[in-house]
């Protein structure tokens, strides 16, 4: 199993003020550059960050074309992950996301990992007038002529349902042959299986047990064998989840660290994502964390202070169908890499066990600490992060060989 | 593992196989209607899923509304009137959605042939 750090750049406001200091949005910034430098000099295998729009206090992270350009100068090995771009053709021209995508991949000499995806926001949808029920074959026309651009010279052009463009000559070419590994945001059972037909790695936001995890591997990668439909011109056959992480010297220390963060993430994004509540949103009005503080007794800080997550089981019996909400619930009270060096250890070895690819932690959110979060980047590269790469490349990489055996498609992966 | 082949019922099998060999060719809005027949053949063969429900957002509704609503959209009239309808809004459909459809009904259809 590989491992990797996720960001939205989250930004609580402060609960007693309208708006942020007049620092805030640098320092949030500079602490990620600070904190992937470190996770890069400790050996961690990807970076992935989100675009969102509008967004106020959920995510920050609307250019995350140059915060990757920014990390590929301050650091050498970890892979630069968009988790995701938003390719229907109202947030992004499908050649300008090819153009950005290779670039990048020159200047970090061919880390880029290429997720996209389309946002279910109402913010976000309406602000660029993305059409709800089309944003699905929009984020397909435009992500398959991406990885076109990419590939064909010259680009030979396209009539198509949501963008057309004449036979143009789209440079720089990606470093990476034919193109970067694709991705695609996957918050439900049913996304995972497409992105396994279309040959693309899947970014779980699902917050999936280890136990969900066994029987999703398996058929994921049988997808993969026998119903293949590549989107792109090369294959990315990965299986990749969220979680959310804290590392301190006690399990309570580390719930404490924690602090509200698991949860504020998870009721900021179920605030933009419910059309009921996000609709509701004023924007540069509105006072998210207040709310958060003010409405929901149960996943705010009160849980921390009691004594936090919940078990697997308490989880089982609690949690809502829906898979979205089963999600956010899981964010907010799971826990499952919050903990000691040995907590986290016994957790992930569960996730080794059913063969995940790549485990990302969700580390910056809420109103988490930078030092506390170094912490436990530094700890987790220093005491866990060697163990399970040993392992990665004697007994995973042979597992996924075994699972890929008589694909013929070609493979850019980097896992 | 969740394959077509796995259907017991031969006539949802075939459906399901129509679907597949439409996406296979990249004809999305032909494997979306083939899933379409495929689910409301389904509810004619278990009628007990209409009364079914699941809880969302608070309230208990129809099992039938979590079928995708991404242009082929169940019709929450039908639904309470016990006829079951899905209304075409487009006719041109992404392979990709074509695929999220064909998952959804796989895994209804296995479900309830497995009594799960």
């Amino acid at each position: 199993m590989k491992f990797g750090l996720f960001y939205e750049l989250q930004l609580p406001k402060p609960a007693d003020r309208d708006q942020w200091g007049p620092d805030a949005e640098r320092r949030i910034y500079h602490d990620m550059l600070e904190q992937v430098a470190l996770a890069d000099s400790l050996g961690f295998d990807y970076v992935f960050e989100v675009e969102h729009h509008f967004l106020e206090e959920y995510s920050h992270s609307s250019a995350p074309e140059l915060m990757m350009a920014a990390l590929s100068q301050r650091t050498k090995r970890i892979r630069l992950g968009h988790g995701i771009v938003l390719t229907p053709p109202a947030y992004n021209h499908p050649a300008r996301v090819a153009e950005r995508i290779a670039a990048l991949d020159i200047l970090s000499d061919g880390r880029v990992e290429f997720g996209s995806g389309e946002s279910a926001s109402d913010m976000e949808l309406g602000g660029f007038r993305v059409e709800r029920r089309m944003k699905k074959a929009m984020w397909e026309e435009a992500t398959r002529e991406i990885a076109n651009m990419m590939v064909q010279t010259p680009y030979e052009g396209f009539e198509g349902e949501f963008f057309t463009m004449p036979t143009r000559n789209v440079v720089p070419k990606p470093l990476q042959k034919p193109h970067p590994p694709l991705w695609v945001a996957a918050s439900r059972r049913e996304t995972t299986m497409v992105a396994a037909r279309l040959g693309m790695g899947s970014l779980g936001f699902g917050f999936e047990t280890p136990e969900e995890l066994g029987e999703r591997a398996l058929e994921y990668y049988r997808l993969v064998r026998e119903e293949l439909m590549p989107i792109g011109h090369a294959i990315n056959p990965a299986l990749a989840v969220l979680n959310t992480f804290m590392m301190a010297d006690t399990d309570e220390e580390a719930m404490r660290r924690s602090a509200n963060g698991p949860a504020f993430f998870s009721y900021s994004l179920g605030y933009y994502y419910n059309p009921a509540v996000g609709g509701r949103h004023q924007p540069g009005g509105s006072n998210v964390y207040r709310d958060f503080l003010n409405r929901s007794e149960e996943t705010s800080t009160v849980q921390a202070q009691r004594g936090g997550f919940l078990t697997a089981a308490e989880i089982a019996s609690g949690e809502p169908n829906d898979e979205i909400q089963k999600a956010l619930y899981r964010a907010a009270r799971s826990g499952n890499a919050i903990g000691t060096t040995e907590t986290l250890r016994r957790t992930l070895l569960k996730y080794e066990a059913q063969n995940l690819d790549v485990m990302i932690f969700v580390a910056q959110c809420g109103d988490r600490k930078h030092e506390h979060i170094m912490e436990s980047i530094e700890r987790f590269g220093k005491e866990l992060l060697p163990e399970f790469k040993e392992r990665h490349e004697t007994k995973h990489k042979a597992w996924r060989a075994d699972q890929l055996k008589g694909v013929d498609a070609v493979i850019n992966s980097s896992v | 593992m969740a394959k077509a082949s796995d259907i017991r019922d031969a006539a949802l099998r075939g459906d399901l196989e129509t679907a597949f060999a439409a996406m296979r060719a990249g004809k999305g809005a032909e494997a979306v209607r083939a899933c379409a027949a495929a689910y409301l053949a389904f509810i004619d063969r278990f009628p007990e899923v209409k009364a079914e429900t699941i809880p969302l957002r608070g309230r208990e509704v129809s099992r039938l509304l979590r079928w995708p609503a991404l242009g082929a959209n169940m019709d929450p009239d039908s639904v309470r009137a016990g006829k079951p309808e899905i209304a075409f809004e487009r006719d041109r459909f992404s392979v990709s959605e074509a695929m999220t459809y064909y998952q959804f009904v796989l895994d209804e259809i296995l479900a309830k042939e497995k009594g799960t």
